[in-house]
C-alpha cells in the first residue's frame, strides 16, 4: 500500500476477523496433509490428528464467525466482500461434513471420502487465503487514479 | 487433482443422501437363529441411535413376567451391579462394576461419554462384591456384607472347589473361599495377566470354569469398535483364552469374537457357549449380537468379516487369509441387544417350560433406533442345540415410548433354589424371578 492509498483510504481500523480466520484455515489445510499420509499409511493415528485439526479449524471458524459480527457491529468493515464470506462458510460446512466422517470408525469408514473432503477445503482456503483473511471489499478503482493504473 | 475434486463432490452428494433418506428397519425377529436376514452395510454421518434416559424404578415398582411367573427384588442399593453368582450354601454374590475411566482420543469419545451418562452407564461402579444370605425375596437379605474390596473393574467369577476365581479387568485373581465365609480379607492369588492397557474399550472379563474343573475359560472383548485404535492393539483380545488355573499358562480357545461377555458349559454336552456383543455403525440390522457353541481353534472373524465371510471393508488391509478360516456362529440373537450375562437353565425351578435352555441378559444398546434388547431372554435348547426362537422372559425395564429405562439387565444366575437372578446396573437392584405362588426362597 503505498503513500497516496493511505492517504485516501477510509479511516477504519483493524478488524479482529482476520486473526481467527488465518488460523482456522492452517488447521484445516493441515488436516489435509494428515489425511493425506493416514490414506497413505493406513495407520489410525492420523485419522486422530485430522479429526483434532478439523475440530480445532472449526472452533476457531466459529470464532471468526463472531468475530466478525462485532467488527460489523463497531463499524470495523467498510463493505463486506460477500462472495470470500460465501466461499469462507461453504469451507466451514464442508468442514463440519468432514468432521463427521472422520468420526467413523476404521479405515475405509473415513477414506476416501475425507481426504476428498479434506482437497476440497484446502482448494477453496488456499484460493481465498490468496488475497489475505480479510472479509473487506477491496475496492477495484481508487478514486485518484485511473482504473488500472500501476505505480 | 481434478479427479479427486469430482470423486469429492460426487461422495459429498451420495453423503447428504445417505444422512436424508429414512431407512425400514427389519423386525428383530427377522434376525433370529442360524441364518439370521443381513442388509447390505450402511455408512451414516450419525449412525441411527436413541438415547434412553436412566430413571430408576419408582418404589414398589418390578419388572414384568409373563403369567406362571413371579418377580421381585432380591436386594436393592447397589453399586452398578453386574454379575450375580450363586454359591452352593445359597449366598448370592453381586459383583458392582463398572469400567475404568475411557481416555478421550477423538472428539467423539467426549460426546460418547455425555451419552454413557445420560443412558446411565457411567454409573459409579462399586469395584467389590457383594454377599446376601438369607435373602427371602422382600427386598432385604437377613446379611449383607462386602464379601472383597477393592478390586479392578471385575466382573466374571467362578467357583471350583474351595478357590473362588474373580475375573479383574487386567488379571485373573484366586481366593481362598471356606463354606459359610462373609469376607474375605486375603488379597488375591495373581493367576495370570488379562490384557487391559491404557484403551481397554471393551474391559469386561467374562470367566467361567470347565464343568471338571481342570481349565478355566475368559472372554475377553476387542479394544475398539472396529480396529478404529488400529490393530495393535487388538493382539490377544477378541477372544476367549483358556488358563490352566494351576500354572497360569493361557492359550487362545478361539478368536474373531468381537466381545464375549459371558461363557457357560452346556450341561448335557459338556460344550462351551459363548454370548458374543458384535461391531456397530454400519446399520440398525448389522451386526446380529449372538449366542454360539465355542469350537476350539476357530476364527469367527472379527474384525474382518461378520456372520461368516460377510467382509466389514471398513477394515484395511483385509486379512482374506484368515476370512477363509471365518465360520459363522450358531444363533443369532438379532442385532444392538447387547447380551452381557449367561445363565443355562437346567436345574431351575422355573415352570416346565424354562428347563432346557439358556436365559440371556440384554443390556440393550442406544445404537440403533427403535432399540431393541432391554430385557431378559430364554432361548429354548434340544439336545444340545438351540431348538426355538429367543422367548421374552422379563421385560419392562424400558418405558413402552423408548424413552427411559429404569433398569438395564446385565448378569443372571439360578440361586441354589432354581429361581432366576438378574443384575439391573441402572435400577442398581438384583431381582428375583420365581414360579408364580412359589415360596420365598
Amino acid at each position: 500500500m503505498d503513500m497516496a492509498e493511505t492517504a485516501h483510504a477510509t479511516p477504519l481500523r483493524p478488524s479482529l476477523h482476520p486473526l481467527l480466520i488465518a488460523p482456522a484455515a492452517a488447521l484445516l489445510i493441515a488436516a489435509c496433509a494428515t489425511d493425506f499420509l493416514y490414506s497413505q499409511t493406513l495407520l489410525f493415528q492420523w485419522d486422530n490428528f485430522s479429526i483434532w485439526l478439523i475440530t480445532a479449524g472449526l472452533v476457531l471458524a466459529a470464532l471468526a464467525g463472531l468475530a466478525l459480527l462485532l467488527d460489523v457491529a463497531r463499524r470495523r468493515i467498510g463493505t463486506l466482500a460477500w462472495g470470500r464470506f460465501a466461499g469462507f462458510t461453504v469451507a466451514a460446512l464442508l468442514s463440519l461434513l468432514n468432521a463427521f466422517v472422520h468420526s467413523r470408525d476404521a479405515y475405509a469408514a473415513v477414506m476416501p471420502e475425507g481426504l476428498q473432503l479434506s482437497v476440497l477445503v484446502t482448494v477453496i482456503l488456499l484460493v481465498l487465503g490468496w488475497r489475505g483473511w480479510s472479509l473487506h471489499a477491496v475496492r477495484r478503482a481508487h478514486p485518484s487514479r485511473p482504473a488500472g493504473a500501476r505505480s | 487433482m481434478n479427479r479427486i475434486l469430482l470423486g469429492g463432490s460426487s461422495a459429498l452428494a451420495a453423503l447428504l443422501t445417505l444422512s436424508a433418506c429414512g431407512e425400514k428397519v427389519a423386525d428383530p425377529s427377522t434376525q433370529y437363529g442360524a441364518n439370521p436376514v443381513l442388509p447390505a452395510p450402511h455408512e451414516y454421518l450419525l449412525p441411527p441411535m436413541s438415547v434412553p434416559r436412566a430413571t430408576g424404578w419408582a418404589k414398589g415398582q418390578t419388572p414384568v413376567v409373563p403369567a406362571g411367573l413371579q418377580v421381585q427384588a432380591l436386594a436393592t442399593g447397589f453399586e452398578h451391579p453386574r454379575i450375580v453368582y450363586a454359591l452352593p450354601n445359597g449366598d448370592v454374590l453381586v459383583v458392582e462394576t463398572n469400567g475404568p475411566k475411557a481416555p478421550v482420543y477423538r472428539p467423539k469419545d467426549f460426546i460418547e461419554g455425555k451419552v454413557k451418562a445420560i443412558a446411565g452407564s457411567a454409573g459409579h461402579g462399586g469395584n467389590r462384591i457383594t454377599l446376601l444370605r438369607g435373602a427371602n425375596g422382600d427386598g432385604q437379605p437377613a446379611l449383607r456384607t462386602i464379601f472383597i474390596d477393592h478390586l479392578n473393574s471385575p466382573f466374571g467369577v467362578v467357583l471350583v472347589g474351595n478357590s473362588l476365581y474373580v475375573a479383574a479387568t487386567n488379571e485373573l485373581l484366586r481366593f481362598p473361599y471356606t463354606p459359610g465365609e462373609t469376607h474375605i480379607t486375603e488379597k488375591g492369588v495373581h493367576v495370570t495377566d488379562l490384557p487391559a492397557g491404557a484403551i481397554n474399550h471393551h474391559w469386561t472379563k467374562s470367566l467361567t470354569a470347565s464343568p471338571d474343573g481342570s481349565k478355566l475359560y475368559v472372554g475377553v472383548g476387542s479394544n475398539s469398535n472396529i480396529t478404529e485404535n488400529g490393530i495393535a492393539v487388538e493382539a490377544d483380545r477378541a477372544a476367549i483364552w483358556e488358563v490352566d488355573p494351576a500354572t497360569g499358562l493361557k492359550r487362545q480357545f478361539a478368536k474373531g469374537l468381537r466381545n464375549p461377555t459371558g461363557v457357560a458349559f452346556e450341561p448335557q454336552t459338556g460344550k462351551l457357549w459363548a454370548i458374543v456383543n458384535e461391531r456397530d455403525e454400519i446399520g440398525p440390522n448389522l451386526v446380529p449380537d449372538y449366542l454360539t457353541s465355542v469350537k476350539e481353534g476357530a476364527f469367527y472373524g472379527w474384525p474382518y468379516s461378520y456372520f461368516g465371510q460377510h467382509l466389514d471393508v471398513r477394515v484395511q488391509p483385509q486379512r482374506p487369509d484368515l476370512v477363509a478360516k471365518a465360520i459363522a456362529p450358531d444363533y443369532a440373537l438379532s442385532s444392538h441387544v447387547a447380551p452381557l450375562g449367561m445363565v443355562f437353565s437346567q436345574g431351575t425351578s422355573l415352570p416346565e417350560a424354562y428347563r432346557s435352555g439358556v436365559f440371556i441378559g440384554e443390556h440393550g444398546s442406544w445404537d440403533r433406533n427403535p432399540l431393541n434388547g432391554y430385557k431378559v431372554v430364554y432361548v429354548p435348547f434340544r439336545d444340545g442345540r438351540p431348538s426355538g426362537p429367543p422367548q421374552d422372559v422379563v421385560t419392562g425395564f424400558l418405558t413402552p415410548d423408548g424413552k427411559a429405562t429404569k433398569g438395564r439387565p446385565v448378569g443372571v444366575t439360578l440361586d441354589r433354589t432354581g429361581a432366576l437372578l438378574i443384575a439391573d446396573d441402572v435400577g442398581n437392584t438384583v431381582w428375583r424371578v420365581t414360579a408364580a405362588g412359589a415360596a420365598a426362597n
